[in-house]
């Protein structure tokens, strides 16, 4: 009878060979291969060129990791705390913004940050310009927000704090309270209480969040190119560029994609490595 | 004490919903924007949203996102379901392997699926086309399609291969809390496999079903990455066609059709949440509950008449969705199609219509950014275009490399009608393949009101003084052949040497932060706005900007004393285009005088066609009622004198042209 059952995998794993496992082997062909077929290693040899891009994706995309993780962990923790019906709604209204394009969410920034937009006007209005402009002896009527760094870090903050938010939220909204009613009896401070039972037991939670926001951070393409307005590039762009952008080139494109895919999956495996240790700690 | 910190948390979470929806509430209001900007308000209207039933662009991608999001995860669901008991049926460690596999698409960066799909879907199709056109030579019985190209298909394979993880992850949990000895137990009291199946384990998952089918549908809507890699050109979803407008400037509809879109979901989870809570609270006091209308219904009709009748509606429902499915589909096949590909902002839409009602023929209009792109996208395998429109020294290439068919000129006559001058150039010597669009220069625009003296030489653009105020051109044709102008070099010089200082220029004003950033077409709603000063451009759009120019902007446009380009786009078809006949006509309708005049006055670009030329300044005054601004015309139809001071983009030799992709891509670093 078991076994009946075990056919219905079969189908399934076909499936999995075809679109899951055969297009990575073809990204892995293309990468060591030129445009005519021979094999060649050029395509990671060039990658040094390309090191500073590398460098820039991953630091943003651990900045914006660091940011969403301390806004989304004590929203997550106080959303927990409230009642049944607060807590209902805040979940909807998290999941809720999905609902809109996230490059309509992103295009919607632009015209708050642009030079003439939205806030430098709030700020014009109520005379900051001014005050700032007399106290250093300045002379500007803006301040300089879109195609930074810092407005990238921004659109991925806003795009991916949700998804940092939900696991957190999931993980303690099961915890079970006595642990903590527990610890408290025996004698430990609030500040003891989080760090040595809140914390480890949403550890798992806060993996899976940081991976949530981290692995669509770092590969990007669409928000760096609004709000960094195509000079802050990002391994996306750089990869985007080469299929369907001004430079064709599929090879590089594909060998800088495994590249990405590997840096990622090492970081995941540590990360996850040494989330599972901590949770034996827990358990000892 | 308590109650203040807790006062102080909800503070806390209140401004992190404010920042979250912020950006939300103000796409909201501006859908009621009368004015067409989305950062000034110009009084209440529901005017976009009458518009945005109105414009077909947006209402076919709504359509498509819907059709797609539906299909992909109903598939999945199902299929997902099955698969995750299959795989809870294995033993443990077979189950880990595999779902590990399944893990993938879900951990890997969305680009990443995005291109390895695109990649094996283009492989598959070469290899499809070898064995299609043998099978074809080797029989006659049938003959099999050997052109395939993404599309529709490639694109809902994609999003049921990243809903199926999905799915299971939601599915799995449910079936490790269930006991096992449920289902032997029903078999041994006599149910059958399918029994069990349908009463015992489908019951117990059902909320793992039904949240896996939620997430994977919110999936796909939401999904933007992977459907631009595997959509091809033809087929469009809301996200690539709002990806597409965020180049250029999102229209009002856009926030139309999103806030509609919003406000559905947020009454459907309302309604939810609502029923929820009222049911908790009778659970909770614990009063007999009431049966809802809807469950009297499902009592009454539980009588064995009656399941035979459901079973029938159930059928009939199924099989109206499928011949719905199937109709839709082949209603936008069975008309005549002719896919057409051109630049943002270049042709007067209404000529579309116009087309459409004359010959029955349905038109398919897409735009690509810039040679380059259109380039990768048809070296990618992503297009299925007939009619292209690219530069003279993209024609040259495209040529050489054997990607264009040769034009059956009997069948346009209005051939004829184009100057002299604009036939036989050098990118296409026998005028065998291409019929001219558009002519035009490439110059300097800036805003006059923001800079101190009159802007006339290619070295403002790497000026320190403009710092953060230049936009440079996004393409390397265009930027490096303006910096080989400014050190007097010739745009279509092979020396390396020349290239490489003409980089280093560009290089070099980019580390002082010269460049605000690198744009195409965002280039008008940067301008027009005032927030850059100088930008790269062409004449035509030039004169676009005017029109639309913000008040304090006072836009100028100038060919710097150094020279610049000039440059002509031409229609051309694609090699085995399916659509040769209706790409023809289509190419035939564009060169007639009329249509040259009308796009001439709606993109501002001059035309090839003697008769539209001559007569445009007559046709200017009596459509406007006043007479046209003879500096304006010789902006948009640069005089002789001007042209000779201008070269034309030659093909490049291929180690060049690959010079100028390696400088492009390092530029970004």
């Amino acid at each position: 009878m078991k076994n009946k059952r075990a056919l219905f995998a079969v189908p399934y794993v076909g499936w999995m060979a075809l679109f899951v496992v055969a297009p990575i082997v073809m990204v892995v062909i293309y990468a060591f291969s030129t445009a005519d077929g021979g094999f060649t290693l050029e395509n990671f040899l060039d990658m040094g060129t390309y090191a500073s891009v590398f460098t820039r994706s991953f630091w943003l995309a651990l900045l914006a990791t660091v940011i969403c993780l301390l806004i989304g962990y004590p929203a997550a923790y106080m959303i927990s705390k409230e009642g049944p019906r607060f807590q209902r709604i805040a979940m909807m209204l998290i999941m809720l913004p999905m609902w809109m394009n996230f490059l309509l969410r992103t295009y919607s920034w632009m015209s708050i940050l642009e030079n003439t937009g939205l806030l430098n006007r709030l700020f014009a209005a109520i005379g900051v310009f001014d005050l700032v402009n007399r106290v250093t002896g300045s002379n500007i009527a803006y301040f300089t927000m879109i195609n930074t760094q810092g407005a990238v870090v921004l659109g991925m903050v806003y795009n991916y704090l949700p998804f940092m938010i939900l696991p957190i939220y999931s993980v303690i909204e099961k915890m079970d309270n006595s642990l903590v009613e527990a610890a408290r009896d025996l004698g430990a401070g609030p500040a003891r209480v989080f760090r040595k039972v809140i914390l480890p037991l949403s550890l798992p939670g806060v993996l899976s969040g940081v991976t949530m926001v981290f692995v669509p951070s770092v590969s990007t393409f669409a928000i760096s190119r609004l709000l960094g307005g195509g000079t802050q590039m990002m391994l996306g762009d750089l990869i985007e560029q080469q299929f369907l952008g001004g430079a064709y080139n599929p090879h590089l494109g594909a060998a800088i994609a495994l590249v990405m895919m590997v840096i990622v999956v090492a970081c995941m495996v540590v990360m996850n490595h040494f989330g599972e240790g901590e949770e034996q700690a827990v358990m000892l | 004490m308590k109650k203040q910190s807790r006062v102080g948390n909800r503070l806390l979470v209140g401004l992190m919903f404010l920042f979250l929806y912020l950006p939300i509430l103000l796409l909201i209001v501006f859908s009621f924007n009368a004015g067409d900007s989305s950062a000034v308000w110009r009084g209440f209207s529901l005017h976009w949203y009458s518009e945005l039933f109105q414009n077909r662009l947006i209402m076919e991608s709504l359509y498509m996102t819907l059709l797609v999001s539906l299909l992909a995860t109903a598939i999945s669901t199902v299929a997902g379901t099955f698969a995750a008991i299959g795989l809870y049926s294995l033993s443990k460690r077979k189950r880990d392997a595999l779902l590990v596999v399944n893990d993938i698409p879900m951990m890997n960066a969305d680009i990443v699926t995005g291109v390895s799909l695109c990649l094996f879907f283009v492989a598959f199709f070469q290899g499809w086309g070898g064995f299609a056109r043998w099978m074809n030579s080797v029989q006659g019985v049938f003959e099999l399609p050997a052109r395939l190209t993404l599309g529709f298909g490639t694109l809902l394979l994609a999003h049921v291969a990243f809903n199926i993880p999905y799915v299971i992850l939601n599915v799995a949990p449910r079936l490790r809390q269930m006991d096992k000895n449920l289902v032997d137990a029903a078999q041994d009291l006599g149910c059958t496999w399918m029994q069990a199946f349908w009463r015992v384990i489908l019951p117990e998952i059902k909320p793992g079903i039904v949240s896996g089918a939620l997430i994977a549908f919110t999936m796909s809507v939401d999904d933007f990455i992977i459907s631009y890699f595997t959509a091809g050109s033809s087929t469009s979803t809301l996200a690539m066609t709002i990806y597409g407008m965020t180049k250029r400037r999102i229209t009002p509809e856009i926030n139309a059709v999103s806030t509609l879109l919003f406000l559905t979901v947020l009454a459907l989870l309302v309604t939810v949440n609502i029923r929820e809570a009222r049911q908790e609270r009778r659970a909770a006091s614990q009063e007999p509950r009431k049966l809802t209308w809807l469950e009297r219904l499902a009592v009454r009709t539980s009588t064995p008449g009656w399941r035979w009748a459901k079973r029938g509606a159930g059928a009939a429902m199924g099989c109206a969705f499928v011949a719905a499915v199937v109709f839709l589909t082949g209603a936008t096949s069975a008309r005549p199609v002719v896919n057409v590909c051109s630049w943002g902002e270049y042709i007067d839409t209404s000529l579309i219509t116009q087309f459409e009602e004359e010959t029955g023929i349905r038109v398919n209009y897409q735009t690509v950014e810039s040679n380059e792109t259109l380039y990768s996208l048809l070296k990618s395998g992503g297009a299925d275009y007939d009619v292209v429109v690219p530069s003279d020294y993209m024609i040259a290439k495209l040529i050489e490399e054997d990607m264009l068919e040769k034009l059956d000129y009997g069948n346009i006559p209005n051939f004829s009608l184009i100057d002299e001058r604009f036939k036989h150039l050098s990118y296409d010597p026998e005028n065998a393949y291409t019929v001219p669009y558009t002519w035009g220069t490439l110059g300097i625009i800036y805003n006059a009101n923001a800079v101190e003296e009159e802007i006339t030489s290619w070295s403002a653009l790497y000026d320190s003084q403009y710092a953060g105020q230049v936009l440079l051109i996004n393409n390397s044709r265009d930027a490096l052949g303006a910096a080989l102008l400014y050190l007097g070099y010739s745009v279509n010089t092979t020396d390396e040497d020349e290239i490489r200082e003409a980089y280093e220029v560009i290089a070099d004003a980019n580390r002082r932060g010269v460049f605000q950033g690198k744009v195409m077409d965002e280039v008008f709603q940067k301008m027009e706005g005032g927030n850059a000063v100088i930008a790269t451009y062409y004449a035509g759009d030039y004169l676009s900007m005017v029109e639309n120019q913000a008040d304090g902007v006072d836009l100028a446009f100038v060919i710097p004393e150094e020279g610049s380009n000039w440059f002509v786009d031409a229609m051309c078809v694609l090699k085995d285009a399916p659509h040769k006949k209706e790409a023809e006509m289509w190419i035939n309708f564009i060169a007639s005088t009329e249509a040259n005049l009308a796009n001439m006055d709606y993109i501002w670009y001059a035309s090839p066609n003697r008769e539209a030329l001559e007569q445009y300044p007559a046709y200017y005054e009596e459509t406007y009622g006043e007479s046209l601004d003879q500096a304006a015309y010789e902006i948009m139809a640069a005089p002789p004198e001007v042209l000779g001071r201008c070269e034309v983009y030659e093909n490049l030799p291929r180690e060049t042209q690959q010079l100028y992709s390696r400088l492009w891509v390092e530029l970004g670093r």
